[in-house]
């Protein structure tokens, strides 16, 4: 057990990798009726959600800078992914990167913003070009669909390969799982110690050479890039894409995911996710007579965590393994 | 330039006003390599405002600044954005120490390597074998630091909840990693208690030393100043009041009424 550790410890990646094979579970589980068939399209979109979410961590994590405006993006990502493939019958991988670059250089435009204005202001900044995108979803009909939405088709790989509800589930597990490495390697090495230089003295930061413009460009960039992934993903996959998705809401359940799960924690990411988009859907409408309150109960659920766990949920493992530690020591005592 | 011959820095009629107030006037004074500077005067004195405008994180209104970098490169430090001030060989700590207490003692360390690390994000992302070489060098580079400050058992603590003598000593080995020609230490003292102060003014020398770099402290602790310093500038309502020995510190008139006030 201790070995096994270690082995985790010394090679992360391996550790997000098995992450992954666990997450690719589902299907199998699902097909064999251990799972409802439903929880992939669950689970799938909580995965969709985490990579953005994964994005604002960077932001607002590891570089101290905040954003609302995290479903304005993902949304125009999964308007352009689908006008590209279903009106320009472009190849999906080309509507990827042009709905992951288009975003892209929005954000990065809001982070020379970010330059003059901070905190609350850069919150409100953000939240405003999030709105516009919205206004602009409903009233961009031709490009849009405006309310009756906009819908996609599963991707279709190198033109070849297309895939269906279960395959794409296994196409967002990859891509999850990249991103997590990436950031895991980005965030561990002088980008990250640069981004938490920023966060935590910008007098100090600069006397270190950091140049908080590009590192304030850099933290926006990856915010965005990894909602827009995020955004092609979903539309692909939940394959509708409906203004009344982007709101306020959703990005503001992106922050609570990040302060559920734990700030610059990668795992706790995913955590947090599960806690605000899955435990609602999977195990609280289960409950007799709060189907319709599932959302209520979710709410006093991430107030508790907040009490209890303020630097994220993802400080629960280490509490379980001094509670069996205690619990052994105990066991000894008896003897 | 035979000005900058066996100087590290030379500041010549240095003035910054914010508003009506001329908090630096017309201030000149030159640094030695590996001589330790000090720089005293009673509060408001405008020492931490010469700081800043050293470091650039002020330009001052008139006045030239150069500096003798890495290579015995000379540079006008005027014409320099802030975060490029480093790189020529000029790192600076914090009256309150500013270190990221999320982050271990050694990842702080490492953050003062910045400028060094050639490999891009691209690289890092893929964690390239160029970039985990270079990431592996420094790290080495940190702990050598550590233990030189004797502080290598703590390494992987994180820096919240750490003593503030362990602070300061993180801050210096942070500036360390930079390989710096001039350190400015800004008030190192304050809130050590005596022994403290007595580590410390060996630890400034140490650096000096082991280093190879100049110093200039800006201090309040008088003892520390009087004991370490080659040299101290005195100065006063932003203008210089004398430069000179401790000795000849002690013995001027103009810098007893400055701290004393006159009879």
């Amino acid at each position: 057990m201790t070995k096994e550790k270690n082995i985790l410890k010394k090679y992360p990646i391996l550790g997000l990798i098995l992450f992954g094979a666990v997450l690719a579970l589902v299907p199998p589980l699902a097909e064999a009726g251990v799972l409802k068939n439903g929880y992939i399209t669950t689970i799938g979109g909580t995965l969709i959600y985490a990579i953005a979410a994964l994005g604002l961590n960077i932001l607002l994590g590891w570089s101290g800078l905040i954003s609302l405006g995290t479903a304005g993006f993902m949304g125009l990502a999964s308007y352009i992914s689908a006008y590209l493939t279903i009106d320009l019958e472009l190849p999906f991988e080309a509507a990827f990167i042009l709905a992951v670059l288009i975003p892209t250089l929005l954000g990065i435009l809001v982070g020379l913003v970010s330059l003059k204005i901070e905190g609350l202001y850069l919150a409100i900044a953000t939240l405003a070009v999030s709105e516009v995108l919205r206004k602009t979803f409903e009233e961009l009909v031709p490009f849009t669909g405006g309310f009756s939405g906009k819908s996609a088709d599963y991707p279709t790989l190198l033109g070849v390969f297309e895939l269906d509800r279960t395959t794409t589930y296994y196409f967002i597990v990859a891509i999850l799982v990249i991103v997590m490495i990436l950031t895991y390697n980005m965030m561990n090495g002088k980008l990250g110690r640069a981004l938490n230089a920023m966060r935590g003295s910008e007098a100090a930061a600069q006397a270190m050479g950091v140049n908080l413009l590009t590192h304030r460009l850099i933290a926006f960039a990856l915010a965005t890039v990894f909602a827009s992934i995020a955004g092609v993903l979903y539309v692909h996959f939940i394959k509708f894409s409906y203004p009344s998705t982007w709101i306020l809401k959703l990005s503001l359940d992106f922050l609570a995911i990040i302060i559920i799960g734990g700030l610059r924690s990668i795992y706790g990411t995913v955590l947090g996710a599960f806690i605000v988009f899955a435990v609602p859907d999977l195990f609280l409408k289960q409950i007799p007579y709060f189907e319709n309150l599932s959302y209520v109960l979710n709410g006093l659920l991430i107030i508790v965590v907040i009490i209890f766990y303020p630097n994220g949920l993802v400080g629960i493992g280490y509490d379980i393994k001094k509670f069996f530690r205690k619990l052994r020591k105990g066991g000894k005592k008896d003897e | 330039m035979s000005k900058m011959e066996n100087r590290v820095l030379s500041v010549e009629g240095l003035s910054i006003a914010f508003g009506g107030l001329k908090a630096v006037d017309n201030l000149s004074f030159d640094i030695k390599e590996k001589e330790i500077f000090g720089l005293i005067g009673p509060n408001g004195a405008g020492k931490t405002t010469v700081f800043n405008c050293i470091t650039q994180f002020y330009k001052p209104n008139t006045g030239e600044i150069l500096f003798k970098g890495h290579g015995d490169q000379v540079t006008e430090l005027t014409t320099k954005p802030v975060h490029d001030i480093i790189k020529l060989g000029l790192v600076r700590t914090f009256q309150n120490v500013e270190l990221i207490r999320e982050l271990s003692i050694i990842d702080n360390v490492l953050i003062g390597g910045h400028i060094d690390f050639k490999a891009n994000t691209f690289s890092q992302a893929l964690r390239l074998p160029k970039a985990r070489k270079e990431e592996k060098q420094y790290r080495e580079e940190a702990e050598k630091i550590l233990e030189n400050l004797g502080i290598l058992d703590r390494k992987d603590m994180l820096v919240g909840g750490q003593p503030y003598g362990i602070l300061k000593k993180v801050e210096m080995a942070r500036t360390l990693m930079a390989r710096p020609k001039l350190i400015i230490l800004d008030e190192p003292a304050a809130g050590l208690n005596d022994s403290e102060t007595l580590e410390l003014a060996k630890l400034i020398k140490k650096i000096r030393d082991e280093f190879n770099c100049a110093i200039l402290l800006v201090e309040h602790d008088m003892r520390l100043v009087m004991d370490i310093c080659d040299r101290i500038c005195a100065i006063n309502f932003g203008k210089l009041l004398t430069i000179g020995t401790p000795k000849e510190i002690q013995q001027n008139p103009a810098v007893q009424s400055a701290y004393l006030g006159v009879e």
